[in-house]
């Protein structure tokens, strides 16, 4: 990643906004996981390119999915095209972002209600696709997946996997900055510059001016003039569409994902049976995610989320695992899916619409030249959906350069096969240095390789302080671009024992002042809430509890009470009344229950990790 | 746990006899493949991972992080190399993957006096945790031929060691006190020699059972079976026999099943096929004798506490719940079914030769929920007085104070218990833990008894030979 010292380059940057504008050869809107192809691939291939994304990578449908790396069972019936590129781009993803995927396998279960023919024709589909498909009895089942229902028929094991979308998207992106690509994140459209007939850029409008993001910073407009603008705003393809003046009609449909506490599953876990709502569980990282529903919205960023829709993917999904009934959640979150038709195809249940994507070209579709949409799609085939654009851009360029993205290795997924005791090299307890060589990988020895103590941050995700700097100097201020680049705050606590200390290092190490700090951290602890907000019951509401205690009275962090020290009454230590000397020497004097000795207190000071003893 | 058993003081048949008198099963946790005891009564588990590996990933599930385990933790308070409870148990588990085999090794730090699991506020079942975490870690990390393993295993299976020693008591005594031998075995084995070696009794309790010819008193009603455990037989063999006295003035029929060790120095050293062959023969065998309508009882709180917590938690054998749900304590059983208030208050304890006491209460007592039952039992005896030394932890937990690199630990972890002894008006100690007993005794110089010695020097009178 680029070298950003942040409080200089904040300076420079205040200068530099207000009504910029660049030349580019390539503009692409969205930071998604095909936005984010499509800027690696060009990148590669010697084209320039900005990319420019309203919120964080990941913001839109990426960020929003179950982390399912298909093997293309789940199209073996329905869409063959589609399960065929499946599998062929698993098998490419296992290789170029392997610190992405984690194998875990999967299963397409059949339940005595589910039909017989079906499960037939999925082993043929998938085997007619060269997905690799093997009937396991349910005895077999089980011992692969011990908690699977007592009652289930049987199953066909197939080669599904789990990829984390933050890690893929960021890495990407890092690509393609290697390669001299511009990204801005938190940098909405605003408008799409069309002269004479022609798009020929894009204005956008800086949060906190360009470069990585800082609380508070002056943001300002910047016009980027490009040879083609790249559409890849899934979701919000028709709303970029508009502001060019062509219609792009996509039919976003949410569905929901349930986030339990722990795996209860190391295998991805599918129904067997035609279309359905709640049929998929997915183990990701340390927690499984229940998916999911398929309901059309009008606009992508405001519909509802509802409760029955979580009832519901507990209910159905407890049917495979009957554990998930009293097992924990600890959020939900709904993603919309960008689905297209062309026009005229006239399909009313959107689970009915191709998952296939759609090229447009607007030059010929409304004779506006200049920019293609990219709609429909799905994550699993983003890579291969990137090559075709970057083709098509090329083409349209006169670039004459080939697509290397199936065989160049992401930043972090190059072979690291030497087997080292990375655990003892970083001084880290196993479990930790494990976690955070999954999360790294061959990154790690640049990340964790430091001579300064390195305590674990987020006890949760296990994630230590050396991985936490290494992604706020990507990531500026900007704590939950933190958060997607470590998974510090998404395990059980939600951030609740360590959304602070997170906080705590934008000014330890970033060196930032206290209001931008305090800005940074509501923007995480609100987003934290958002999902919890669907998990209020039983263990989870217990542990928001728990969190609200901590943060709004132990922290004050709800303003309630007035920050005056001096106020602070420490009680009479010896008679005398406390405070005389100063707060330090009340503090040294007076232990907080009233009278250990003073030695007592020294034992504590003197010991490293400062009696936090699961911190190291 | 603190919820564990409520002492009726009701003479009539207790109902208490039922498995949620003690701790359940960590939630979805599952004994090696074990009981179907899943919400909705349908989900029983495969056997996957071939005897002592199982999935406890789901028992993070209750954890808030509150850290109460971790402050409650005296190895973690004066072990810095020490992760704490909370990271041993729910964050360690939740932090695996199915191909996850290795397990911090510094699962080894921990003493196993549980008193995490009295600590939590929402059932993380921790120790079950740690001892499965540290099974795994001794199976598959840990080589056999180091001399932590081999000192570990001789530690794990004392019983073993005693019935040898046994045989020639005075010899071993003269031997293991010996402070050339105590050398070598700090240097050679890595076994303490700050500590002196627990004598061998003349006679184990079963070789004195045998020539007294069993049971004085037959009862058709009133039965218990003895669990001594190996410490009670070999060594302090007259908290034995005063437990013999003592159920037999109440008028009950003693059974002394054959037994192994109850298995409590083997899960703390991670050796659990070790405590799986203990626990399978006195599964068995206590098991018969609930048939046949006894009881058990034992002396030691840790030796209770395996029998009814470690037991189900391990392991999958026929039996365990029937054995855990009518295990007691034998102050404990004794409290619920007789009266023993209104005999104690008729002493007068000034005529008896008894000192002042200081009470410390085992952690296994306390997650029993039993450690103010001596206190508030001998409050009724006049002129002794019994003072509880607080509810720190004594720093022996069994086999962890005799380990040369934890000595100085353990003696740390004690120091609380040291002060608080000296400062108690009694100059005895007393205590249901036979290692709290070594510790007592080790830190203070002070005799250390049984309250079960105390209760029948006040109940039974002893000038007749039983």
């Amino acid at each position: 990643m680029t070298d950003n010292v942040m409080p200089d380059a904040a300076v420079v940057r205040v200068t530099r906004s207000h009504s910029m504008s660049e030349r580019t050869e390539v503009v692409v809107i969205g930071g998604g996981s095909t936005g984010c192809g499509v800027a690696r691939d060009l990148a590669m291939r010697g084209v320039d390119v900005t990319l420019v994304e309203q919120g964080n990578l990941t913001h839109g449908t990426t960020g929003r999915m179950h982390g399912l790396l298909h093997s293309g069972g789940r199209y073996a019936v329905s869409d063959q095209a589609s399960a065929r590129e499946c599998i062929e781009e698993n098998r490419v993803l296992r290789d170029i972002a392997s610190h992405c995927v984690e194998m875990t396998g999967g299963l397409f279960v059949k339940r005595p209600e589910d039909t017989e023919e079906y499960f037939q024709q999925k082993l043929e589909g998938c085997r007619e696709c060269g997905i690799p498909a093997e009937v396991l009895t349910a005895e077999e089942a089980r011992e692969v997946e011990p908690f699977l229902a007592g009652d289930i028929d049987k199953a066909i094991e197939v080669p599904d996997g789990a990829i984390d979308p933050f890690r893929l998207c960021v890495a990407n992106a890092a690509d393609a900055e290697e390669h001299g690509a511009r990204v801005e994140t938190h940098s909405p459209v605003t408008d799409v510059l069309v002269e004479d007939g022609e798009i020929v850029g894009v204005e956008v409008t800086h949060e906190s001016g360009p470069g990585v993001r800082v609380h508070g910073t002056e943001g300002g407009t910047e016009a980027i003039y490009a040879d083609h603008v790249v559409n890849a705003t899934g979701a919000w393809a028709g709303r970029i569409g508009d502001m060019a003046g062509v219609n792009v009609e996509v039919r976003p449909s949410k569905g929901v994902m349930t986030v339990m506490n722990v795996r209860e599953v190391d295998t991805v876990i599918n129904r067997c049976k035609p279309k359905g709502d709640a049929d998929i569980v997915v183990p990701h990282e340390t927690t499984c995610i229940l998916g999911t529903t398929d309901e059309e919205v009008d606009d992508p960023e405001d519909y509802p989320e509802e409760a029955w829709e979580v009832d519901l993917m507990i209910e159905e999904l407890s049917k495979l695992v009957p554990m998930l009934e009293d097992a924990r959640t600890i959020r939900s979150y709904w993603g919309v899916r960008p689905l297209y038709e062309p026009p005229g195809t006239g399909t009313t249940d959107p689970t009915d619409i191709t998952r296939d994507f759609f090229l447009l070209d607007h030059a010929d579709r409304d004779d506006l030249p200049g920019m293609t949409s990219i709609v429909g799609g799905k994550f699993t085939t983003y890579r291969l959906m990137a090559e075709k654009i970057s083709d098509h851009v090329c083409d349209l360029l006169g670039v004459d350069a080939d697509c290397e993205t199936a065989d160049v290795p992401l930043p972090g997924s190059d072979d690291f096969t030497v087997l080292r005791d990375y655990m003892d090299e970083f001084g880290l307890r196993s479990p930790i240095g494990r976690r955070s060589m999954q999360r790294l990988g061959s990154r790690a020895d640049e990340v964790l390789r430091t001579d300064e103590p390195n305590p674990v941050v987020c006890q949760c995700e296990a994630v230590t302080r050396a991985e936490l700097r290494d992604a706020i100097d990507q990531s500026g201020t900007d704590l939950n671009a933190v958060r997607l680049r470590t998974r510090a705050s998404m395990g059980n606590c939600q951030g609740g024992f360590c959304v602070h200390r997170m906080a705590n290092d934008l000014r330890e190490y970033g060196g930032y002042d206290r209001a931008t700090v305090d800005a940074a951290l509501d923007e995480l602890w609100q987003e934290r809430w958002k999902g919890q907000r669907h998990a209020l019951w039983g263990r989870q509401l217990s542990q928001a509890m728990l969190n609200h205690l901590l943060h709004a009275t132990t922290m004050n962090r709800d303003g309630a009470a007035p920050e005056d020290f001096a106020a602070f009454d420490a009680g009479e230590a010896d008679g005398a009344p406390a405070g005389v000397d100063g707060p330090g020497d009340a503090a040294g004097a007076t232990a907080p229950d009233g009278g250990v000795p003073v030695d007592a207190g020294a034992d504590e000071a003197d010991r490293p990790d400062g009696g936090d003893a699961g911190g190291d | 746990m603190s919820d564990g058993h409520d002492t009726h003081h009701t003479d009539d048949d207790c109902g208490c006899s039922d498995a949620e008198a003690t701790r359940p099963a960590g939630e979805g946790a599952v004994p090696d493949g074990g009981t179907a005891t899943e919400a909705g009564g349908e989900f029983e588990p495969v056997d996957v991972f071939d005897g002592s590996d199982m999935d406890l990933r789901p028992g993070a599930d209750s954890c808030y992080k509150c850290t109460s385990c971790d402050t409650s933790c005296p190895v973690a308070e004066v072990d810095d190399s020490f992760p704490g409870p909370k990271f041993q148990g729910p964050e360690q588990w939740r932090l695996k993957r199915k191909e996850d085999t290795e397990i911090d090794d510094s699962i080894m730090g921990c003493s196993n006096c549980m008193r995490c699991d009295g600590a939590c506020p929402s059932d993380v079942p921790l120790s079950q945790m740690h001892n499965s975490a540290r099974g795994e870690y001794v199976d598959n990390q840990m080589d056999k031929l180091s001399r932590e393993y081999i000192r570990n295993r001789i530690l794990a299976n004392y019983g073993t060691l005693a019935r040898v020693g046994s045989k020639v008591p005075r010899l071993t005594n003269a031997v293991m006190g010996n402070s050339l031998v105590q050398k070598i075995n700090e240097k050679v084995l890595g076994i303490t020699a700050e500590r002196d070696f627990p004598e061998f009794a003349d006679e184990t309790f079963r070789s004195w059972w045998k020539r007294r010819g069993g049971p004085k008193v037959h009862s058709e009603e009133k039965r218990i079976a003895y669990f001594h455990g190996d410490y009670a037989n070999y060594n302090t063999v007259e908290v034995a026999k005063a437990l013999v006295r003592v159920y037999e003035e109440f008028g009950y029929e003693i059974l002394v099943p054959d037994q192994r060790c109850s298995g409590t120095p083997m899960f703390a050293n991670g050796m659990l096929d070790d405590a799986r062959r203990s626990a399978k023969v006195n599964v068995e065998n206590l098991g018969d004798a609930i048939e046949n309508g006894y009881d058990v009882v034992a002396s030691c709180t840790s030796c209770s506490m395996a029998l009814r917590q470690e037991y189900p938690e391990q392991f999958d054998l026929d039996g365990t719940e029937t054995v855990a749900a009518n295990t007691y304590d034998a102050l404990e059983y004794l409290l619920v079914h007789e009266n023993v208030i209104d005999p104690i208050r008729a002493v007068d304890g000034d005529q008896l030769d008894l000192p002042d006491f200081a009470y410390h209460a085992p952690c296994h007592s306390r997650n029993q929920g039993l450690d103010r039952q001596a206190v508030e039992l001998f409050r009724h005896l006049d002129g002794v007085d019994v003072e509880d030394v607080g509810d720190s932890c004594s720093g022996i937990s069994g086999t962890y104070g005799w380990k040369e690199e934890k000595y100085d630990y353990s003696m740390e972890i004690g120091e609380e218990m040291f002060e608080h002894m000296e400062h108690a008006e009694g100059e005895t100690g007393m205590t249901e833990c036979p290692t709290c007993s070594m510790q007592m005794e080790h830190g203070t110089g002070y005799e250390i008894n049984h309250p079960l010695e105390v209760l029948e020097k006040a109940l039974v009178d002893t000038d007749v030979e039983v």
